[in-house]
C-alpha cells in the first residue's frame, strides 16, 4: 500500500507546487511525477492559470528605464537554441547589474597565440595601452583555461562584448588600489558607457564559504551590490551611476549579502576614472 | 496580436515582436516582482532578468501545457520566489530591514498604480476565503513561502495547509468566474 500512499502523496502537492511552494527536492519528484500523470497535469494547468489570476492583480507599470535596458539588451543577448542545443541556462544563479564571475573566451583550445595576440591589441588599441591595471584585466581575460558548454560559450562572448564595449569607449581608463598584504582590485571603467570591469588580484579565500562581494558606493544612497567575485574572473559592472565615488570589496556570508555586513578590505576611488561627478 | 502569437515570433529572433510581447507583459510581470520582492531596486533587477529569459528561451514555451500569460507569469514568479528565498536565507533581519526603510512610500506609490478593477475582484474574491485559505494562499503566492513554511507560521499539519491552498484556488476561481 506504500506505492498507493505515495502516489496520494504526491496529487496532493499540486496546489503547492502551483503555487511556487515546494521546496527543490520536492518540487523535482513532483515534476517527474507530472510527466506520468496526465490528471495531475490537467490539474496543475489549472491551479496555475487560478494563480495567474492572483499575479494579473498585482500588475504595475514598470519604469521607463527598464524598457530602454530590456530592449538594448535584447540587441546584444543571443537566444537558446540558435547556435545549435544549449544547456539549460543559469540565468537565476547570476547576480544582475554584474555577469558574475564567468569565464572568459580567448583561450579556447583551437586559437593559436597569435589570434589571441591580435584580438588582444584589437581590445586594447583606444585605451592608453599599458598601464598596470589593463595589464591584470587582460591577463585575466586571456589566462583562462576550462571545458565549457555552449551555453557558456555563449555567456562569456556576450560578456566579452561587454569588456571590448568598455575598452573602446573613447573614455575608458584604468585604475587599482590594493593594501599592504597584496589584496587588490583593479578597474576599467567608463563613465559614458556606465560600465566598469573589475578584477581582483590577491584576495585570500575566505573560509566557511564566505564570498567576497563587489559594492558600488554612492553618497548618501546604500551600497549596491556589483556580484560575487570567483577567483581572479572579471566581474563586468553596468548600469553604474555616475556620481558613484567608490568600488569596496567585503567577505560576506555564502550567496552574498543585501547590504555589506563588514568592513571592506579594500576600497577604490573612482575620481580618476571620471566618475564622482 | 495575443501573447502566444508574440510568443513563437519572438522565439524566431523578431526583435519587434519583442517590444510588442513587452508592452503586454511588463506591467504584470514588473507588479508581480514587486509585490513578491517588495525592495523596489531588486524588484526591477529581478524583472529585468525574467523579461530577458523571455527573449533568451521563449522557444520553450509549450501552448499545449498553459496560455502563454500562465507561461510568462509563472517565470516570473519561480524568478521572483528564488530571490526572496535567497535573501532570507542570507539574512532574515536584513530584509526586515530594507523592508522597513523602503516600507511606506513604496506601498503609497503601489496604492496610486494598481488601482486596477481585476485587483478589486481579486480582493473582494479573497475576502470570500475562509482566513485559512486565504493565508496559505497568499503566504505562499505573495511572500513566497513553501508550504513547509506556511504551515510552520499558522501552526497547521502540513496536510491542511496543502488541502487550504487547493480549496482557495478552487474558490478562487468560482468566484472570479470568466471575470477578466
Amino acid at each position: 500500500m506504500t506505492v498507493l500512499f505515495r502516489r496520494r502523496e504526491l496529487h496532493s502537492l499540486a496546489a503547492p507546487y502551483a503555487l511556487d511552494a515546494l521546496e527543490p527536492p520536492e518540487q523535482q519528484r513532483f515534476e517527474k511525477h507530472l510527466r506520468r500523470c496526465d490528471r495531475c497535469a490537467a490539474e496543475v494547468r489549472a491551479l496555475r492559470e487560478d494563480a495567474v489570476r492572483l499575479a494579473w492583480s498585482t500588475a504595475a507599470p514598470a519604469p521607463a528605464a527598464l524598457r530602454d535596458r530590456v530592449l538594448m539588451a535584447v540587441r546584444t543577448t543571443p537566444q537558446e537554441g540558435t547556435a545549435g542545443p544549449t544547456p539549460r541556462p543559469h540565468a537565476a544563479q547570476q547576480l544582475p547589474g554584474a555577469y558574475a564571475a564567468q569565464r572568459l573566451p580567448g583561450a579556447r583550445a583551437a586559437q593559436s597565440p597569435r589570434a589571441r595576440a591580435s584580438r588582444l591589441q584589437g581590445l586594447l588599441s583606444p585605451l592608453a595601452a599599458t598601464t598596470a591595471a589593463a595589464a591584470l584585466v587582460v591577463a585575466a581575460l586571456f589566462g583562462v583555461q576550462a571545458s565549457r558548454t555552449q551555453d557558456q560559450l555563449d555567456q562569456e562572448r556576450a560578456q566579452a562584448r561587454e569588456i571590448a564595449h568598455v575598452l573602446g569607449a573613447p573614455d575608458a581608463r584604468a585604475t587599482s588600489e590594493g593594501e599592504a598584504g597584496g589584496q587588490g582590485i583593479s578597474v576599467v571603467a567608463s563613465a559614458s558607457q556606465h560600465t566598469a570591469v573589475v578584477t581582483a588580484a590577491g584576495l585570500r579565500r575566505p573560509t566557511n564559504g564566505r564570498v567576497h562581494q563587489l559594492w558600488l558606493m554612492r553618497p548618501e544612497v546604500k551600497p549596491r551590490s556589483l556580484g560575487l567575485f570567483d577567483g581572479d574572473t572579471p566581474l563586468v559592472a553596468t548600469d553604474l551611476n555616475t556620481d558613484a565615488t567608490s568600488l569596496a570589496v567585503t567577505v560576506e556570508p555564502q550567496g552574498g549579502s543585501l547590504q555589506p555586513t563588514t568592513a571592506p578590505i579594500v576600497q577604490l576611488a573612482l575620481k580618476t576614472v571620471g566618475f564622482g561627478e | 496580436m495575443e501573447a502566444d502569437e508574440l510568443l513563437v515570433l519572438v522565439a524566431g529572433g523578431d526583435q519587434k515582436a519583442f517590444e510588442e510581447l513587452y508592452g503586454l507583459v511588463s506591467g504584470p510581470v514588473f507588479g508581480l516582482v514587486r509585490r513578491v520582492v517588495r525592495d523596489p531596486a531588486q524588484s526591477e533587477e529581478v524583472a529585468q532578468e525574467v523579461l530577458l529569459e523571455l527573449w533568451r528561451s521563449a522557444g520553450r514555451y509549450d501552448p499545449a501545457r498553459g496560455s502563454a500569460l500562465a507561461w510568462v507569469l509563472t517565470l516570473a514568479h519561480r524568478r521572483a520566489v528564488d530571490r526572496v528565498r535567497s535573501a532570507r536565507a542570507a539574512g532574515e533581519r536584513e530584509l526586515r530591514m530594507a523592508r522597513r526603510a523602503n516600507g511606506p512610500a513604496f506601498d503609497h506609490v503601489a496604492e496610486e498604480v494598481e488601482a486596477g478593477l481585476e485587483r478589486e475582484w481579486v480582493r473582494r474574491c479573497l475576502d470570500r476565503l475562509t482566513a485559512l485559505q486565504r493565508q496559505s494562499v497568499t503566504l505562499a503566492y505573495y511572500d513566497g513561502y513553501t508550504y513547509r513554511e506556511v504551515a510552520e507560521r499558522l501552526s497547521l499539519p502540513l496536510g491542511t495547509v496543502k488541502t487550504r491552498m487547493r480549496d482557495g484556488l478552487t474558490r478562487l476561481r468560482e468566484c472570479l468566474g470568466g471575470a477578466v
